[in-house]
């Protein structure tokens, strides 16, 4: 698939989801439009627009373009990193509220320095704590920004 | 009061110990973030909001701005010293700039780029100072008809400046138009695309969506990448330009400030495209163009000073008639909106304090990027022997504190992590951001604006041309629209050539 062609699914889905749930608000009439209006106008537009380039990317993919095919099959390739990086994100964000910035933190520098950048453990671990203390310190007392408390009420 | 006496007050705000303070900072940051390679502006912006919180407004826009504007400044060192753009306005530096540091006159190069980046900033600043207040005096005319065609104007731009094509443009500003929607209709209380879900009836937040899409999508492409930093030193003595460099680059650096003033007036990646139409029209006017490319001077004067007046003048829309031309003014704007001010036509005449405070800063500031980036700049590059596999969690932990601070809401965390992903596969799919974001800040006014105007007109589409101004703005988004839909589908020179060759 070219990468036009995965963008067109893109402004399609958006297009679609966009249309389905605007058809059910309401439109007004032209002298009191109502909510509908504008997004139902956008969704049709996405929809032409994904339409316009899945057409495009195709014509694309069997000729001038193939260098643009192999990049995609580039970024598969490429992808584990930056799924590592969204998951232990992700896995930060669920936690955030219930540990506290301080642990969450740590924890988090820690997984990406030893899992991802690979620097050994102690390393990672030395590293992750610093600059969790480090940063706790800098937003919570010098920038005052509330942050979470949790487990260790700090 | 005329121009004058208001910068001779603004000078009064901007010269109080607290706002020297924070101008500093502000700079400094910024040339800090303008250094490191993954760090832009906007993350830089967007990090230190939390520490305006407990400013006024005045102090906040001037540590803010003082930010953008500096970035623009330590993006250049990176580009002559490393081939390694700081920011993406310093790509076109890289192409003269490090073939210089390769000859030995890196040190000339850095001073010609700070030299220019002064005097660009300093003139821009002056165009600002006098243009903003009668831009905003003529848009207090203004009602719903005219701002639906500015905008509109905008939009159009919009879609030809990206840096992408039109047709590549268009579809993401579609869409940050459509997710701009998301949340309270402001007419009639009416939830869209909501779900029952309370966190999505103010909308989706600009913050985590420019953070996620511009910082963590940022990261996540870097981190594909392995950097193989060489470091060049330069020597304080290495400085100095010869005379004829600088005669060299007079010329470029007063025709940089022009066109960056220009674009920098225009929606879109302004500060990249100045320096790259800079770029060209320096190779253009010179006697041997295909010494461009190989360490000319005014490959890096014409750009580098573009680029920092383009930050200048793109604080004129914004500041004036409450438009952002690109996310880093998006950024600032939702700043002060945080500080209870908002950007627009009554800003100037409400707020006279705050604005000429910081045009004033903002001169201060100059001057202080000038010391920063000359004699200091030998610090700014040992911030780049941090490792990047050290420096890309700590940018990610930034990132999502700088987030969650401004609402203490998880639910932006997981906002801003999804926009990372949108980002980076729109990045890779050679798609750009930035259009999606300005859509989704302007989109909602737009739609209040054509509304608005329906209903006074009773339904009647004739509103759009009943006035001068909104005929003109109507007749030339047309013809923005026409002459970009043509650009994108006629014939290239290269399909000419290859439908030629299979004639024969």
């Amino acid at each position: 698939m070219t990468k036009d062609r995965a963008a067109s699914l893109l402004f399609l889905l958006t297009g679609i989801y966009g249309f389905f749930f605007s058809i059910q608000l309401p439109m007004g009439r032209w002298n009191e439009p109502g909510p509908g209006v504008f997004p139902i106008i956008l969704s049709i537009l996405l929809l032409v627009s994904g339409v316009s380039w899945f057409i495009l990317g195709r014509r694309k993919a069997g000729g001038e373009n193939r260098e643009k095919k192999a990049g995609w099959r580039d970024i598969v390739n490429n992808l584990s990193t930056p799924l590592k990086i969204v998951g232990i994100t992700a896995l930060f964000i669920l936690v955030f509220n219930r540990v506290g910035y301080l642990a969450a933190s740590s924890l988090y520098l820690f997984i990406l320095l030893f899992w991802v950048s690979r620097y050994r453990i102690i390393v990672s671990f030395v590293l992750a704590v610093s600059i969790g203390i480090g940063s706790w310190y800098f937003f919570e007392r010098i920038l005052a920004v509330q942050l979470p408390k949790g487990l260790l009420f700090l | 009061m005329d121009v004058f006496s208001n910068l001779a007050h603004g000078f009064q705000t901007a010269l109080s110990l607290q706002n020297i303070y924070l101008c500093f900072i502000g700079c400094l940051w910024g040339t800090m973030v303008g250094v490191l390679p993954g760090i832009g502006p906007l993350a830089g912006i967007t990090l230190l909001i939390p520490a305006t919180f407990g400013l006024d407004a005045t102090g906040a826009i001037i540590m803010l701005a003082g930010i953008y504007y500096g970035a623009m400044y330590g993006g250049s060192t990176t580009s002559i010293l490393m081939n390694v753009p700081g920011e993406s306005a310093s790509v076109v530096t890289c192409i003269d700039g490090y073939q210089m540091t390769l000859k030995g006159r890196g040190g000339a190069a850095l001073f010609i780029s700070a030299w220019g980046s002064f005097i660009g900033g300093t003139l821009s600043i002056a165009g600002l100072m006098v243009l903003a207040p009668t831009l905003a005096d003529f848009a207090m005319k203004f009602g719903p008809p005219e701002m639906f065609a500015v905008l509109l104007v905008a939009f159009v731009l919009l879609g030809s400046l990206g840096s992408g094509s039109f047709f590549r443009t268009m579809p993401m500003v579609f869409m940050g138009l459509l997710i701009g929607a998301i949340g309270m209709d402001p007419l009639t209380g009416s939830l869209r695309f909501t779900h029952n879900v309370p966190d999505l009836y103010d909308g989706i937040g600009l913050l985590p969506v420019a953070m996620g899409a511009m910082g963590v999508g940022e990261i996540l492409i870097a981190t594909e990448e392995s950097l193989l930093r060489i470091i060049h030193k330069v020597k304080l003595s290495e400085l100095l330009p010869t005379r004829a460099e600088l005669r060299a680059s007079w010329g470029p650096i007063f025709r940089g400030s022009g066109i960056g003033f220009a674009i920098g007036l225009l929606p879109g990646s302004a500060h990249v495209l100045s320096s790259f139409v800079s770029y060209m029209t320096e190779k253009r006017l010179a006697k041997k163009p295909d010494e461009f490319g190989h360490g000319r001077i005014e490959g890096v004067a014409g750009p580098e000073t573009a680029n920092n007046a383009a930050s200048g003048s793109a604080m004129i829309p914004f500041l004036s008639l409450g438009i952002p031309t690109g996310p880093a003014p998006a950024v600032m704007m939702i700043a002060l909106l945080i500080h209870g001010i908002a950007p627009g036509p009554l800003f100037i005449s409400k707020h006279p304090d705050v604005f000429w405070g910081l045009i004033a800063s903002m001169y201060l500031g100059n001057v202080m990027l000038i010391i920063l980036n000359l004699p200091l700049v030998g610090i700014f590059i040992s911030l780049l022997r941090i490792p990047f596999r050290i420096l890309f969690p700590v940018i990610l932990l930034i990132c999502l504190v700088g987030t969650y601070s401004v609402n203490s809401s998880t639910f932006e965390l997981a906002v801003l992590l999804l926009f990372g992903i949108l980002g980076y596969f729109i990045r890779k799919m050679k798609y750009d951001m930035a259009p999606l974001i300005l859509a989704m800040i302007i989109g909602p006014t737009m739609e209040l604006s054509l509304r608005q105007a329906l209903m006074r007109s009773d339904g009647s589409f004739s509103i759009f041309w009943e006035s001068p101004i909104t005929m003109t703005l109507i007749a030339v988004s047309l013809l923005l629209l026409v002459w970009n839909v043509y650009r994108g589908i006629r014939p290239t020179k290269a399909s000419w050539e290859k439908a030629l060759e299979e004639s024969k």
